[in-house]
This record gives structure tokens, sequence and C-alpha cells, in this order.
């Protein structure tokens, strides 16, 4: 956020209204309205004086209700823009015409009566529609007594009673009495799956945030008895079973039964539910949660009819499944949780996502209002020069101060060596403090600065933008993490954990005394991409990139194109998906910009970001191979439906009777009189989730869940049983599943103590389990047992090892960052989408293939990347030409070449060099440098850390 | 109320300032686009920026 | 002398990539232990030449702590 705010190309404008949309894709002229907010943002330094004055309250809307602001504030420290505004609804001048006080304690009269609002057009190419959602209505919540009582309270208020800068600074307290409470319960599914508030679809994430808060929950307060009563747990995604099962770990308990209402009961709250077999319980808590589920955004239908684009039946934006992302107006596109509830990974990839439609859409554009953005003139810092070290000690709000006593962190460095500067910042990584470290460095003429705060990997590029934007290498710079690496760590113990952020800092700064600056280096990318995999996802990358005006070769072993969608017939919404594909196919083809080769693998790659050399190969043993020069490698090399030899324990015969989803969808697309027989059994979760396969599929509900609608459409005397752990049709999937059960399909869940019992190997299969609704062991005999069977990604982990990318332990490709870098992989110029990313549905691959091919399009749009500056370099007149670096260097990125008296030196490939280190410490002379690691640094913090 | 109209070419309208729509513009200028970002609010973070942490990592959300 | 008046000086090397990220996600998980670590960031466990384990042991560590 904050490098958006600091963006030359983004103009940010805040509390602004969208009005209008006119013209054609490539030339819409949008109307908007931009509020005053009284308060000029360039010149309030969000110094807060004239909040302390304003004497009016105001609820704090930002803390849920739950605090007091004043009518002039800043909802956090942080936030960008980081300038306070005036709520004209609750300020005294602007509704009475008296007052004025902030006018005149405003040191830098950034306040201004006089604002108008202001009209302004908008001449733009495309427009991406990202309003997110809206909140359920409070007549969904009463039955809850949310309202009535101050101890019932939405997750969204339970978050910011958590949170460490929230209103009780994240102690746990009860509204109504302020004690701790004791017992706490989650209802899941407020205001979704609800057909009461017209809410028929899934949110997608209050079982996941459901379990974070109660994690978090439980890490405040270790005592706290928690129960969270669900429907369904639907931690369909990466990794997020993994976080359920830790809950459990944590003594979380979880209860299926649905929860019919809440009335006060003493100091307490009673819980009325029902549970699956009948029973009906009452239980008593301290504190209620309500997992709200994700509303349309109430402007919704204005926002539709002043843009022009359609709703569907929820009102969150209407798309297809193929077209994912595509309103109905061309040139008007969406992403986030208005294209249907979605959580943050999801989300972001949308962005990318339309980033790159918009860029096919507008390539002709492109470029044409771009600002270069540009840095003062670097600061010349020599040898010989003065060291002269500015140290910033972070609070973090509370998560550092709350533990480690900050203001005798900053004293400690006071007539430290070579330190003619210290501060204490509350947040060091928000827009003001960024301001303040600018200024600094020119008031103070430093030349190197530590900020003490959290960690390197996540912050240090924030400062070292900073650091350029004042002159300064970004080089000159260091960073003591002491917040996830001490106070996080040593809740318990303050004292301790000051004593080690001393050291700590005392050993940043030996370091920073002998940091030099290194040279910004960049290196040419080569516009070209490689995708690796024809299926749906690998089609759909090239295309992307392709249209957005990219050379791009595709890569595909099998001997036809498509991949495994050819096994689909149709989808949950009934497209025609052969028709799709066969069109899809046509359009690679044909394009231009695409050259494919079938029945070929990837051979060798060298190489680096923007440069790769990759061998392409024929499968069979006289094909050429063909060598291709490319910039960035997308790969999509796609999964396979698992077929598990064993199932819940029993050893499985695939045969006309057993079969999985896949299997049975051929069938019933085909012509057979008997294809939908009278009785049909499915098991979920067949071979996965810890059955063979540790993880969920997250399609495998959604494809039994069509399968049975169409076994009912062709045959609607069928009987079909879905046996299930969890249902898991999230977002609008979630109507099929109704509608399925309207249809009479019967859904049954089963334990895995006992677990059902199968018998798949003969011509009668047969399955044994226990239904929790009679009470009793039932024994079917079905005319087909179908297993719903997972996902498992293919090649993976050859491709792995060719490209140095990781895989998790399920064989999937790891991504950069699970959260804000979900399509990128840790080795620059590599991406990924599909299910060699992870087992999801086809809409949902789409979507990660257009964000992929827009993430690799950035470097190739931008014609050269960044190297980082921390590689090494070989002092030449001391090397001696051993070439042990050479042979030691995992990159390739050392070679031995002759100098001009023809002796053997090493030089350092610097694009190729990942800055280990290996070769310096390995040089038996000493003469290889490590960029910010050299000897003479290391050692000063060794000596450091001595002289305690 | 005044009004004033903009030719800026090579530019992009994104509407919603939370998440989705900041990834948006961030993407979109390194696709070599001019931004607009507009937010009905006083600030940009909409949702994300309510949350202490994320799920499954209970990383910080800022 | 007993374990309890033992308050040993650990100096540790972490890898970038690997130790030290782990190390920032036993924070972000507020995992708990004894605050006895000082640390020196590394680009990898292939930087950590032999001498500096040498040095810290001259320098007062009672143990080095390495991860990558």
């Amino acid at each position: 956020m904050v490098e958006a705010g600091r963006s030359p190309n983004i103009e940010l404008l805040s509390n602004t209204d969208f009005l209008a949309l006119d013209g054609k894709p490539g030339a819409f002229t949008a109307r908007v309205r931009v509020r005053p907010r009284y308060i000029i943002p360039e010149k309030c330094t969000a110094c807060g004086m004239c909040a302390q004055y304003c004497p009016r309250h105001l609820v704090d809307g930002y803390n849920e209700g739950l605090a007091l602001t004043r009518p002039i504030h800043i909802d956090y420290p942080q936030a960008v823009p980081a300038s306070y505004f005036i709520d004209p609804k609750a300020c005294m001048y602007l509704k009475n015409g008296t007052c004025m006080i902030c006018l005149s304690v405003c040191q830098t009269r950034a306040i201004n009566f006089d604002q108008q609002a202001e009209e302004r057009e908008l001449h733009v190419g495309a427009v991406v529609m990202a309003p997110g959602f809206g909140r359920i209505p409070d007549s969904a919540l009463e039955k809850y007594s949310y309202g009535a009582h101050p101890d019932v309270v939405t997750s969204l208020e339970f978050e910011r009673m958590l949170c460490a800068s929230g209103p009780f600074e994240g102690k746990l307290l009860r509204l109504s009495d302020r004690r701790h409470p004791k017992s706490l319960a989650f209802i899941q599914c407020v205001g979704s799956r609800d057909l009461g508030c017209d809410n028929g679809y899934c949110s997608s994430v209050c079982c996941m945030y459901a379990i974070k808060e109660a994690l978090v929950a439980k890490e405040h307060e270790p005592e706290l008895d928690i129960t969270i009563y669900y429907i369904d747990m639907r931690t369909q995604g990466k990794g997020f079973d993994a976080a359920r099962i830790r809950a459990e770990d944590k003594g979380i308990k979880f209860v299926r039964a649905r929860v019919a209402e809440v009335m006060p009961w003493g100091q307490q709250l009673k819980l009325a539910y029902s549970t699956l077999d009948g029973g009906h319980f009452f239980k008593a808590y301290d504190m209620v949660v309500l997992a709200v589920g994700l509303d349309a955004p109430a402007d919704a239908a204005k926002l539709a009819q002043s843009a022009g684009f359609a709703l569907n039946h929820y009102d969150f934006c209407q798309t297809t499944t193929f077209s994912p992302l595509q309103s109905s107006r061309a040139g008007v596109v969406v992403a986030g949780a208005f294209q249907g509830p979605k959580d943050i990974p999801e989300s972001v990839t949308q962005s990318s996502a339309v980033a790159g439609l918009v860029s096919a859409l507008t390539k002709q554009e492109r470029g044409k209002g771009y600002v270069i953005k540009t840095y003062p003139q670097e600061q010349q810092v020599s040898d010989d020069e003065e060291v002269r070290i500015g140290v910033f000690v972070c609070h973090c709000g509370v998560n550092i101060a709350g533990v480690v006593d900050v203001p005798s962190v900053d004293q400690y460095v006071e007539g430290m060596e070579g330190v003619v500067f210290h501060a204490q910042s509350l947040y060091s990584c928000s827009q003001d403090a960024q301001e303040v470290l600018k200024q600094k460095i020119k008031e103070h003429r430093l030349n190197r600065v530590v900020i003490a705060a959290c960690s390197p990997r996540t912050h240090e590029p924030l400062f070292q933008e900073t650091l350029k934007d004042a002159g300064l290498n970004r080089c000159l710079f260091e960073m003591v993490n002491i917040r996830d690496q001490c106070s996080w760590v040593h809740a318990n113990e303050p004292q301790a954990a000051t004593f080690k952020a001393k050291d700590l800092v005392r050993m940043g700064i030996a370091k920073a005394r002998h940091i030099k600056p290194l040279p910004e280096q960049t290196v040419s990318v080569i516009d070209k991409a490689l995708v690796i995999g024809g299926g749906i996802a690998g089609l759909t990358a090239a295309l992307s990139l392709a249209d957005q005006g990219f050379l791009t070769s595709l890569v595909e072993k099998q001997p036809h194109l498509g991949g495994h969608l050819h096994d689909a017939r149709y989808t949950l919404r009934g497209d025609d998906t052969a028709k799709i594909l066969k069109n899809l196919i046509n359009q690679v083809r044909k394009h231009q910009n695409i050259e494919v080769y079938l029945s070929s693998e990837l051979g060798q790659i060298t190489g680096y970001v923007g440069n790769f050399s990759s061998q392409i190969k024929g499968k069979k043993t006289d094909d050429q191979t063909t060598i291709v020069e490319h910039g960035v490698i997308v790969i999509a090399t796609g999964g396979r439906e698992h077929r598990p030899p064993r199932v819940l324990d029993a050893p499985i015969k695939y045969s006309d009777r057993v079969l999985t989803q896949n299997d049975l969808e051929r069938r019933l697309a085909g012509r057979a009189r008997n294809r939908a027989p009278g009785l049909v059994v499915m098991i979920q979760c067949a071979g996965s989730r810890g059955d063979d396969l540790s993880y969920c599929s997250k399609q495998c509900c959604n494809e039994a869940v069509k399968n049975a609608l169409k076994i009912k459409e062709i045959n609607p005397a069928a009987q079909v049983v879905v046996l299930y752990r969890d249902l898991r049709t999230y977002g609008y999937a979630e109507d099929a599943y109704r509608e399925a059960r309207e249809k009479g399909v019967l859904f049954i869940p089963y334990s895995l103590d006992p677990k059902p019992k199968l018998n798949a190997e003969g011509k009668a299969p047969e399955v044994a389990f226990y239904d929790p609704i009679l009470r009793e062991e039932v024994t079917l005999a079905p005319d087909l047992l179908v297993l719903s069977t997972g996902i498992v990604p293919e090649d993976t982990e050859e491709l792995s090892k060719l490209l140095k990318v990781p895989i998790t332990s399920d064989k999937f490709f790891l991504e950069a960052h699970v959260k804000l870098r979900p399509v990128e992989l840790p080795v620059a110029g590599v991406y990924v989408c599909g299910l060699a990313h992870s087992p999801q549905p086809v809409e949902e691959i789409i979507v990660q293939a257009q964000a992929a091919a827009a993430k690799a399009a950035i470097p190739m749009v931008k014609g050269h990347v960044l190297v980082e500056p921390t590689v090494s370099t070989v002092d030449q007149p001391s090397c001696i030409g051993c070439g042990i670096c050479e042979a030691l260097c995992p990159y390739q990125a050392i070679r031995m070449i002759k100098d001009e008296k023809n002796k053997r030196k090493a030089e350092t490939i610097t694009a190729s060099c990942k800055g280990c280190g290996i070769c310096a410490s390995h040089c038996p002379v000493f003469a290889i440098s490590m960029g910010g690691f050299t000897d003479e640094q290391i050692k000063a913090q060794i000596k450091a850390f001595g002289a305690s | 109320m005044t009004k004033a109209m903009e030719k800026k070419e090579g530019a992009v309208l994104v509407v919603g300032g939370g998440v989705a729509g900041v990834q948006a513009a961030m993407d979109l200028t390194g696709l070599g686009y001019y931004v607009y970002l507009v937010e009905k609010a006083p600030t940009v973070g909409g949702a994300m920026a309510m949350l202490d942490k994320t799920f499954p990592t209970n990383d910080c959300s800022l | 002398m007993t374990s309890e008046e033992f308050n040993p000086r650990i100096l540790g090397f972490l890898c970038n990539w690997c130790c030290y990220a782990a190390a920032d996600g036993a924070g972000a998980s507020r995992y708990q232990y004894p605050p006895n670590l000082r640390t020196i960031r590394i680009m990898c466990t292939g930087r950590l030449d032999p001498a500096f384990v040498f040095r810290a042991f001259v320098e007062g560590a009672d143990g080095i702590f390495t991860g990558g």
C-alpha cells in the first residue's frame, strides 16, 4: 500500500465517488466526484494535534464502532494517504458553523474549510472494478442477540479487538464488563448459505478467518475455551487443512451443528443448537463471535448502472466460467470480492489477471502515459569520509514496544562510534515515517542508516527505496530484526528481550560502520516467453502473452493441445466444455505470436531472468532439438485425476461399476441407456485429506454435485447418495448443492472413526457406513460406486530440479509468497499457474494463468530487470586462478578468464550471482569480496557481539 | 463545482482501493499504464487494512 | 556450576533464505525460545568462513549456531 502511495504512476483519488462511464474500450470517459476532505494532504504531517483539540466525539468506524475518535481523524497511523480528514457529518463547524479550533492549532496550515467537491472527467482506456464487498445486514444477526447483547460481536469487530493497535490494545475483553472471557463460541455461516437473507452462496473465507481468530485468541488467552460451530469446515485452499488440524491440536473444539439462536443467560449467553442426528442442546458462553459472510457492496446496483454492466442474482458482478473476470460491458473488467466472495490470495491473483486483460485490450496505449521515476543524484560516499550513522528504533505499535523497552534501546546507542543521530518511531514503515527518514538524512548529513524494526526479508526494499529518494546509495543501510527474532519470540521476558535488542543494535551499528555503496546494475530482458504445458492453463497463459504482443513458445508433451480438459464434458454452470476448448485451441494455433511445439519437452535450460536459453526436444529420438531464447518462463504443466489403489483402507479395482468422477462424467455424457442407473453412491475425499494424498483437491465436491445433478436430469428416479466429510461447494457452487438436495440427492456425512467399509473389487460393490441421522449401520449395494478422487501434479519433480525451484511436500510448486505473490516462484522470471500450483476448479485455473501471464509480461514491458547489488566481486590482481570458486559456485556464476598477461583469473557473472558467498569463504587468498557481507563487516559484527 | 477534463493517454481507471484495487493498480503500472485509483473512503486499504493477521501463516497484513 | 546458573551466549549465523526465514516464521507463529541467541544474517551458510567461528569463540561465545 505504501508502494502504491508513492508510485508516480498512480494518482490516488480517495474520498471520491465514481459517477458515470461513457465511450468505448480504448476511449472511455469516466466521471468522478472528489469530495472535500477539508485538509490539504501535501501539508498534513499527521501529527495529530488537531484531533487532540477537536471537541467532539465520533464513533470510530475503522475500529468497528468499538472506540471513539474525533470528527477530524485518521484511521490508523500507516494510512495512505497519510493525511487526516474531516467527517462533514460530525464536524461542528461544517454542521453548525461554529468551532474552528483545529484551524488555529494546525502548525502547517493544512486545514481548509473552503474546499469544495470537484467533478473530474478521466480519459481512460479500460476500467477495473474492484469495489470489494459489503456487510451482512444487521437483521440477519438479530436472532443471535447481536445488537441486544454487547458480548455478541461480529468477526470483524473481534478482529479489531484482537489487534495490538485496536481499541483494547490487543487485550481480549468482554464489552459488557471488561473482563477476560473464559469461554467463547464462533458461529459459522452467519449471513452465508442462508436464504433467509437472500445469500444462498458460501462466502468462502469465514472458516479460514474463524480458525485464524481462534488461534490468535488462544495465543492471547491460552486457557480460553473455544468452540467453533459449523456446518462444513471449508478449508479447501492450499495448506489450509493443515491450519485446521493445528487449531484442533491447540485445543480448539469443532462442533458440527446449526445454531438456532443465542439468548442472554445471566452473565452469559446461551446457545441453542441442533446436531445432525436431530439432537437439541444448550450451552452457555461468555462471548459469542458471529462469523459473518461477505455481502455484495451496498452500492452495487448503482455502480452497475452507472458503469453499464450486469449483476448476478446475488448482486455481485456477472461473469462466466471461461471469462471469469470480464463484465458484461466490453472494456470493464472485475477483480476481487466483487467478482464473488473470495480470500486475499485469490483477490490478488485476479488483480494481476485483470491487469493482463487490460494490457491485451489496450496494448497500443501502453507506455504513453507512463511516468518514469527519477531519483536525485546519488551522493558520493568515499572510503575516507566520516561515518555518520542514523539509528531509528521502531515500536511497531506494541509489537516491539510491548515487550522491548524501546526508549532504553534508543538511549543505548547515544554516543556510539559513528552514531550522529538516533530516534524512535511508532511505525517506521509508514509513509510519514519515510518522510521523516528522508528529512533526517538531509538534516544530519547521514551516510549510513540503521533501522531496528522487523525483518529485512520483508521491509528492506521499502527503506532502501527511501534512501534512494534521499540521494543515498541503497546499500548504505542495515536492518536489525528486533521484532520477528526478538520481541515476538521472547514475549514473556521483557528484560532479556531488551538486553538482546541492545546487543543486536550494537552489532548492526558495528557492521554499518563498514558498509559501502554498491553499484546498481540492470540486465536486459528478451521479450519472448516460454510456456510449458498446453492444457487450459498453458493455452490461456500463452494466449494472454501473445495478445499483449509478446512472442510465445508453447511446449506440450502430448501430440495435441488441451490436456485433461478434454476429459470434461460440461461444467456446473452448463457450459459446453468441448466447444470452448476447441475454440481456444484454434485461437492459439492461429495466433501469429505463438509458436507451438507438440510432442516435445524441455531438455536443458540455462541462463537467468531476461536471458534464458532452453532446449526443446521432441519425444522421439530422431526428432530435432530446437534452442529457444526467451526472457521469462510460465510453468503450466498441470495435473491429473488421482486413481488411488486403496480408498478408506479398502483395495479398489476400477471397473464399469467402480469408477472415478471423471469416468462417470464420460459415461453420463454418452448415449448408453442405463448410464444413470437406480442407485449411485459417491464417496468424497476418496484418497484425499490424509487417506492417500494429504490435501483437499478443492474441486471434487463441485464435481460430485455436478454429476449428481446430471444423473437426476437423465433419470429423476435414480437415488444418489453422497458420503462426505465436509461438503466444500464454496462460492456460488452452494446453489448447485442446494438444488441437488432439493432434487432428492442424499448427502450423508461420514466419520473416520469408524471409517465406512468398501467392497470395491468385484462386480457387486458394497458400502457399509454409520448413518448419523438414522443412528444405525447401513449397507448399500449400489449400481455405481463413484470415488471422488483428488488431483495430483504432473512432472513437477523433474522440472523443479531443472529450474532450481522448490516444490511442496505434496509436489506442487511453492510460490514466492502465499498471500502476496501467488503466481511467482522464488527464482526470478519463473511463474506458475494451474494444477501445477494447486488443485483448483477450471475458472480459477483460467484466472491464475492470466495472472501468471501478466506478471511474466512485466519484465518484458520494462525491457530490463534490476539485479540485487549484493553480488561477489573478484579482486583480479590478488586472484591466483586456482578455480576453486568456479568449481564450487552452485549457480555457474563464476567463470575463468585469461587476463592481459594470459594468466587465469576468476570473474563473476553478475546476473547469475545469487550472493551466497561460497566463493568468498573458500578463496584461499581472500580475493573475493561479497557485497554487503564482506569479511570486514562480519568480523566487526562478531567483535561487537563480544563487546557487551 | 469545477470541472476538469484530463486528456491523459495510456491511462486506466481502477474503482476501489482495497487489496484487489491496489494490486491491480500496481500491476498496471508494471505493465506501463498510468492509473487513476478511485476510492470512496478517505484512505486506501479496504477491509485488508482492518485485519490484524492473515490466515494461515498469521503474517501481518500490511 | 548448575544448569540454572549457566546462561550461555550463543552466536548464530543464519542463511537469509532458509534459517533466517524460519526464525522470522518462528516469530510470526509466536514460538517462544530462550533469549540467549544473537544472530548474524548471511546470504548462505556457504559464506560462513571457519575463521568466523574461531573468532566468535575468541570473542566469548559459548556456542555457535548455524542453519542453512
